[in-house]
């Protein structure tokens, strides 16, 4: 793996993650949690999806979920930065968004529906000349890592 | 949701169809304009009689291609409307035309759609687009998360997956307009090139050319443009919708198998007719696991059991509910802006008996339906 530098590293999408370490080794998946209906949704939003209230507050979503459905991808698409084949899940956290990113660190024969995940970042670099920005991704987590986040159904 | 009600009745008098594949040397407004005179020749139609046109395409190559398509025929002054809806566009493009005369403001309507799809994996975002980066923006990865999590839970196999493909050549094997025409069998789709496991090369949509036109007229106006009623089809429904919230907190469309559920409601309501009145069924069926999830919302078989109607024959043309009697998404191709006004070509030869070799025992309602990203949705369906 190349080593890059970390100073001053972006998150890959500031509405859906923050870092919170200036060298990006830690972060937090953002999302929105509606109080009139109680609907979370990941990422940013000026109505509720569900019930078109504008009286959201931001809130952070748990780093663990489930691996609700993956695929191997063997023909990227064009531009992809990564490795191929990869490995995309559909991740569902216990706040109810599902979250779509690349899981790392597995073998493929390991994967299975309802594998607990935990949220990895990695740099990842567009194309020869493009900016390096921290990319959320999901990666194994053992049992306690998994466990539902306190006040979490 | 405010459904308009229509006023008019309105039918389509004409179809044509230039074929899929691949045509190097023809641009997309030459493609576009050939189905276009086949439609016109279809019905009689005169060109300088068409008040209204709606075209339906998706990748940029120009701009206002809908003019360009046209201006050969002759420049009327009408309105011609671009659309771009993804893999609805050409159905939007129907829509339009369908509100276009119910509502009253004409008597005649051209929609129709073209496309010369790139090859390669199809994405939906913006090159630079967070999405690129993160790996989710690849429209068969999306299919493939669907179609694991569809065979976990309601016990799938691979081959019944695969039997949808197959049966998409067969029929494919009878229409001279097919993209792909080879009949291959479950052996070759399975251990064909994997894209995004489970979804291997033959479960996926070739990407490709080809337009397709229709002519809708109100069935009040047939008269006094000396049309033949015996062959029009009429329109009993089209709607249309966008994404609904579906519980997952996100807009990506691998999380709305079941999308087109509130526009097959919408449809069945307008018409009247209901999933039990159905003769035959264009859907959606970009990949394998699309066109059981689209029957599945079109309330043709329970949810989770279209993989075991395929199995048993009855999606194929000899079965009780025929799915993709022309070869689908799968076999035809899949040119975007084309594609649902294919499926209407398809729907109106099938109900005027012209289909065939591929022609289904006498029906007398068929449904098309399309959908695409941004959880676009269209439903139409149409009567003798």
């Amino acid at each position: 793996m190349p080593t890059y530098s970390r100073k001053s590293l972006a998150p890959v999408d500031p509405r859906r993650l923050r870092l919170n370490d200036p060298d990006g080794s830690s972060g937090t998946l953002l999302g929105m949690r509606c109080l009139n209906c109680e609907v979370c949704v990941f990422g940013e939003a000026i109505f509720c999806q569900a019930c078109s209230s504008d009286n959201l507050e931001s809130v952070d979503l748990s780093s663990c979920g489930i691996l609700y459905s993956y695929t191997i991808v063997r023909v990227p698409p064009e531009g992809w930065p990564g490795p191929v084949p990869y490995v995309l899940g559909e991740v569902e956290l216990p706040e109810g968004p599902h979250v779509l990113a690349e899981v790392i660190d597995i073998e493929h024969s390991d994967l299975r529906v309802g594998l607990e995940v935990r949220l990895a970042l990695e740099p990842v670099q567009a194309g020869d000349s493009g900016p390096t920005l921290m990319v959320y991704k999901w990666a194994p987590s053992d049992v306690t890592q998994a466990l539902p986040q306190e006040g979490s159904p | 949701m405010t459904q308009f009600r229509p006023n008019r009745e309105v039918v389509v008098v004409g179809v044509g169809l230039h074929p899929f594949g691949r045509f190097r040397g023809k641009d997309l407004a030459t493609l576009a304009r050939e189905a276009v005179v086949e439609a016109l020749k279809d019905c009689g139609v005169r060109w300088r009689d068409i008040p209204v046109a709606y075209f339906g395409h998706v990748y940029y190559q120009g701009m206002s291609v809908g003019e360009t398509a046209l201006a050969s025929l002759g420049l009327t002054g009408i309105p011609i409307v671009n659309v771009e809806n993804a893999c609805s566009s050409g159905s939007t493009a129907f829509w339009q035309a369908y509100w276009g005369i119910t509502s009253g403001v004409f008597d005649l309507a051209l929609a129709f759609g073209a496309e010369k799809v790139p090859g390669g994996p199809v994405t939906v975002t913006a090159a630079d687009s967070p999405d690129r980066f993160i790996g989710g923006d690849h429209m068969m990865a999306g299919y493939a998360l669907r179609m694991r999590r569809y065979m976990e839970e309601n016990g799938a196999t691979p081959s019944a997956l695969a039997q949808v493909s197959v049966k998409a050549r067969q029929n494919a094997s009878l229409n001279p307009y097919a993209h792909r025409k080879e009949t291959f069998t479950v052996e070759d789709v399975l251990s064909s090139r994997p894209i995004a496991d489970p979804l291997t090369l033959y479960q996926c949509c070739p990407t490709s050319e080809g337009s397709a036109a229709a002519v809708l007229c109100a069935r009040d106006a047939l008269r006094s443009y000396g049309l033949d009623e015996s062959r029009a089809i009429r329109v009993i429904a089209a709607s249309l919708t966008s994404g609904n919230y579906n519980g997952r907190g996100s807009d990506h469309s691998a999380f709305s198998p079941y999308r087109t559920e509130p526009a097959a409601l919408a449809a069945y309501e307008m018409s009247g007719v209901g999933p039990e009145d159905v003769d035959l069924v264009q859907v959606h069926d970009a990949a394998t696991i699309g066109e059981l999830q689209q029957i599945e919302s079109l309330q043709l078989t329970p949810k989770g059991e279209a993989w075991r109607a395929t199995v048993e024959g009855r999606t194929a043309l000899t079965g009780d509910i025929p799915v993709n009697t022309d070869g689908g998404l799968l076999a035809m191709g899949h040119p975007f802006g084309a594609t649902g006004i294919r499926m209407v070509h398809e729907t109106v030869t099938q109900l005027r008996g012209e289909a065939g070799a591929r022609q289904v025992n006498n029906p007398r309602v068929g449904v098309a339906q399309c959908s695409g990203a941004g959880d676009v949705t269209t439903v139409q369906i149409f009567a003798r």
